[in-house]
Parts: structure tokens; sequence; C-alpha cells
């Protein structure tokens, strides 16, 4: 019906099936990430700060891992809403979603080491409590008494044995649901079975609950409970907003680079574009910002101590510059930004505001991990003491382990989406509405 | 009886999507200004064939936001930050209140209502200036008058060429609509 198709969509083999050109970047991805995990190392080692690394690496890790949660929850949206338009970006989503499936490694590895040894990699340390300080309730005690008995109540959930066994858990969700999906939907390139939609659209509803559960609890576990005696029930649906923006970034950049390589040549249109940052506004930046500030409210509001700490961390020293970046640079600059049409359609601006929007997400990570409550937050009678008193308050961004590892996981990260990609269609060329999505237009 | 003295318009009559979709390109490359297609559906891409400007409605739009949050700032500082008076067909004076022992200039309190004002604002000023724009409510149109036309919301497509465009001669409109191939062309009357 639409005579008005300004660009056709270019279906040879060259343009839709992964070649030599993403298994060259998929090496030079490779080599790079390998050569800035040793440098990393190599500085870390040099640093002799064990605590500083594994936190680095716990925060780059959950990094990347937002990258692939926000491409399987993008997956798991088409699916069960049934998307006519995402089909020519949805493979690309299911890529960079399926490195889920060693992801954890990152995760794991590091923390059955820990458990295992009960020491760090340079030979001191408590197991896990060198990042999570719950995990060595006895040496928490004895700094903080309060916390402590806080921490000791909530120990039939925060002890080491479960922790370890829910990170499986999850990871072992992610793994397979994700490379399920990746691999249904490679199998319908070669049988264009039509049941393949069904089944996964199927599968897609129990998926997002699962989705829901993992991604909230994990957030809990990983990052919530680094400040184990605060709390907060919104937490999960806050990581969530976040892991939006960045997943939904990457898959914008993914599809600009790969088009950028002469695939996808009129598949991937404006309207796509326009779609795709559509997503990345609402969820990654307005639905950030609407539970970043109904979280903040309501603690600021309620004003408990044991509940303000956490924000009280992150507004003394050099913390509050980084907080007041957040709100302009996550939410109030992107918003005006990305409000118009033409900068979601247009490429270059596109590619620039989720560059941008991948840098704050990075950030935002960055200050839900870092900052630490001072243990002797209660001994301050009023808030202007406790300022004076950490106005030096470091927030450690000048550490160049923080860019490295991101450096080195970003690349293994590229490595294996396109090596997973060239190995195979880089489109759902045969999902029965690719056509729809091939046609499709906003109003 | 008739007299097509002051008609409303010429209205040719197609029978696809794909016909009033030339149509719609020739018409607007012929330099016509005041006519419109009627379709029982939305035709993707027609807008374009018709070469019609994109509407500005979301630039006002967010002005209308913009102005909520501007109106939501002030009317918290005023009625509970200031003792300031002033004249709203009444003489009002701010009230300063301390809430909780929070600062009288306490913006994340502020924030939820200068957000609803300004979705309130924003929201009602997307549907009002969309019927405006569109030039409705209007109460009657020549069109609905015709009989023919109201195949337009079953299974017919037209293009109704107005009289008050400049380009508009009867007969030689009668006769491009003609030669689109329109199935029928019918005058419309003005009433």
């Amino acid at each position: 019906m639409s005579a008005t198709l300004t660009q056709v969509a270019d279906l040879s083999d060259r343009s839709i099936i992964g070649d030599a050109r993403l298994t060259s970047v998929s090496r030079s991805a490779y080599a790079i990430g390998v050569v800035a995990l040793a440098v990393a190392f190599l500085v870390a080692w040099k640093q002799q700060d064990a605590h500083a690394f594994a936190m680095s690496w716990l925060q780059n890790a959950i990094f990347i891992l937002t990258l692939a949660l926000g491409a399987f929850f993008f997956t798991l949206l088409q699916h069960i809403t049934g998307a006519g338009w995402a089909i020519a970006v949805r493979r690309v989503a299911e890529a960079q979603a399926a490195n889920l499936q060693w992801i954890g490694l990152l995760f794991l590895v590091p923390m059955f080491w820990l458990v295992a040894t009960d020491r760090d990699w340079a030979g001191h340390g408590h197991g896990l409590a060198l990042v999570w300080p719950w995990a060595d309730l006895a040496h928490l005690s004895a700094e903080a008494p309060a916390e402590g008995a806080i921490v000791t109540a909530k120990s039939a959930f925060l002890n080491p044995t479960f922790f370890m066994i829910r990170a499986c858990v999850y990871f072992a969700f992610w793994a397979l649901a994700a490379g399920w999906f990746f691999r249904t939907s490679r199998a319908q390139d070669h049988s264009g079975d039509e049941g393949l939609s069904k089944k996964m659209r199927f599968a897609a509803a129990p998926a997002l609950i699962l989705f829901a559960l993992t991604s909230t609890f994990a957030a809990f576990d990983w990052i919530m409970s680094l400040s184990p005696a605060w709390f907060s029930t919104m937490f999960g649906i806050y990581f969530f907003a976040g892991l939006c923006a960045s997943g939904f970034s990457a898959i914008a950049i993914a599809c600009l680079r790969l088009q950028a390589r002469g695939y996808l040549r009129g598949v991937i249109t404006s309207e796509h574009y326009q779609d795709l940052g559509k997503m990345i506004w609402a969820f990654g930046i307005v639905f950030w910002a609407y539970i970043a500030f109904s979280q903040y409210m309501l603690i600021w509001y309620g004003n408990l101590p044991e509940e303000t700490v956490w924000f009280v961390a992150r507004q003394v020293g050099d913390w509050s510059a980084v907080s007041v970046a957040l709100i302009l640079g996550h939410f109030i600059f992107p918003f005006l930004f990305f409000v118009s049409r033409w900068t979601k359609r247009w490429r270059t601006t596109l590619l620039v505001g989720a560059l941008w929007m991948l840098a704050f997400a990075w950030i935002d990570i960055y200050w839900l991990v870092m900052p630490v409550v001072p243990h002797d937050i209660a001994t301050f009678t009023t808030y202007d003491q406790l300022a004076l008193a950490y106005e030096h308050t470091s927030t450690g961004l000048s550490n160049p382990v923080n860019y490295l590892l991101l450096a080195g996981f970003v690349s293994l990260f590229i490595g294996s989406t396109a090596g997973r990609l060239s190995s195979g269609a880089v489109l759902c060329r045969r999902d029965p509405r690719l056509e729809e999505s091939l046609r499709f237009e906003n109003i | 009886m008739t007299t097509h003295a002051h008609p409303y318009g010429i209205m040719a009559e197609f029978e696809t999507p794909a016909q009033i979709m030339e149509a719609a390109k020739k018409v607007s490359a012929a330099g016509y200004r005041f006519w419109d297609c009627h379709t029982p559906f939305a035709v993707h891409g027609l807008d374009k064939a018709m070469g019609i400007k994109r509407t500005i409605l979301p630039v006002l739009v967010f002005g209308a936001g913009a102005t909520g949050a501007t109106l939501g700032i002030f009317l918290q500082a005023f009625t509970n930050a200031s003792s300031v008076s002033i004249w709203a067909l009444v003489w009002v004076t701010g009230y300063p209140f301390l809430i909780s022992g929070k600062p009288l200039m306490s913006v994340p309190s502020w924030i939820p209502v200068i957000f609803e004002l300004t979705i309130l604002l924003a929201a009602l000023s997307a549907a009002g200036l969309m019927l405006l724009l569109n030039g409705l409510p209007r109460l009657s149109h020549p069109l609905l008058s015709n009989n023919r036309f109201r195949r337009a919301s079953d299974d017919r497509f037209f293009v109704v060429i107005e009289a008050r465009d400049p380009k508009f001669l009867r007969s030689k409109t009668e006769a491009f609509l003609k030669s689109l191939g329109a199935k029928h062309i019918e005058v419309v009357e003005n009433r």
C-alpha cells in the first residue's frame, strides 16, 4: 500500500548475513579487551588496593550486565506485545542479550574464589566481605554495633551461602532464557516456521515475570546490600530503569554501527531509529527520573536517619557534584535533547545521544556502587558538621582501573556480540512480520 | 433549482488507496492549496504524497508543558513561601507555612505539583489545540450533505478541491480530476 517507500530494503546476503566484516570487528574487540584487562590487572597490582579493584570490577561488571539485561528485556517486550516494527532490530537485541551466557562468569568466578579462599587476590580480606560488608558480621558489629545489629537480623537472607545460590539462579535463568530466545529466533531463519513466533511470544510472558524478579533481587543482592543496613523497596525498579537506559542505547548504537559497515541497508530506517529513541527517552530518561525522584522524595520527606544515610553518603564531598551531574546528565539534558522527533531520526544525533546515555548510565551505577556510608554518621548532631567532616570525600573517579576495566569488559561485550552476529543472519529474515516492520512508518 | 453559482468544490471519487495516492501526488504537483483527501482508513504515506507540512502541535504542547512547570513553581513559591499580596480578582496573600521542618523554599516537595501541572496543561492543550488546529468543533460541512460522500467512511476514496483555491477553475479542475482516473466527479454544493 505504501507506495512511497523512499528507501528500498536490501535483503541480499551482503546486507543481512554476518560475514568477515563482523568477524574482524570481533577479533579486534577481543584483542583490545584482553590488552585492557591485562593492563588493568597490572595497574591494580601496583596499587595494591584489593577493595578498590573489587569494587571497580563489580561496578563495571554490573554495567555490561545492564547492557545485556536491557536488550533481554527489549526482546521479551517485543515478543509479548507482538510489536511489528521491532522485527528489523530484534536480532541485534537478541544477540546482545545472549551475552548473558558468559557475563555471569564475571560475577560468579570472583565470588566463588573469594568464598573458597576466604581471601582476596592480594592475600588478605575476609571472603565476600571484601565487597559486601554483611559477609563478615563479626567485623561489621565490632566497627558499627548499631548497623551490625540490623544486619544480623537480616542474616537469614544475607548470608554467603544463600547469596551464592541466588546469584547462580539469576545467571542460570538469564543464560538459559537469553540463549533460548536467540537460538529459537535463529532457527526461524532456516525454517521460517511461524509456530516459533508463537512459541517465543508464549514464553515471553513467564520470562518477563522471572526477569522482573531476578533483576530486582540481583539489584538488592549486589548493589543495595553494599550498604546492608539500608533498604529501599523501589531499588529494583530504579535498577530496571537504569538498565533500560543503557541497554536500549546500546541497541541503537549497535544498529547504527552495523549499518555503517554496510549491513541492514534500507532495512532499519529513521522510523525504527525514532522508535528506539522513544524507548530510550521513555524508559531510560523519563521513567528513570520518575523513579529516582520518587525514591529520593520518600526518604527525604520521611527524614528517618537510617534511611537518609544512603543519600547523605552521596552528597558529601565530591559525591555531591556526581549527584547533581546525574540529575542534569541523566535527565534534564537528554530529556530536552531527545524530546524532538528529529534528534531521534537523524543518525548522528541519535548516536551522540545514545553514547551520552551510556556514559551517564555508567556514572549512575558508579554512584550506586561506590559511595560508602560513614560508620560514624550517628555521632554527628547536624548535617553541616557531617558535611564538613567529610568534605574531602573522593569519588575515586580518577582511578584508571575504572576505565581499564570498562574498556576491557565493553570490548569483550562487543567482541562476543559481533562474533555471534557473524555466524548467521543479522536480521530475523523469515519472521512472518518482517514485511510489516520494513514498511513501518510513524504517523 | 440547483445553481452552481458558488459551489463548495469538486469531489473526485477513487476506488483504491493506490489510486488516491497517485492522485494526491498529482494534485499537489499541480499547485492546488485548498484541497483534501478523505479515506475510510489511514493510508500510510498519504500525508507525504499530499505534501502536507508537519503540524506545529508538538511545539505548542511543549510550550504548554513548560508553562505548567513555571506555574507550578510560582504557585507554590507564592502560596507557601512568601507573604506577598497580589491582586487576582481579589487580593490574595501568600502564607508562609513550615511543614515537617522543611525549608520554606523546599524544591523536592514542590516537584509533584510541578509535575502534575506540567502534565495537566500539556495534555489538555494537546487535546484542545488538536481540535482547534483541525478547525473543530464545527457543526456542519458541505461534504456531509452529499450522499455519495457517505462512502468515504466505507469503501471509497475522495479528493476534494475547494472552490476558494486560487487555481480553481470549474471546467479546468473538473477536467484535471477526470484525467487522474476518477471513477466519478461531482460538484459539491455550498449549503
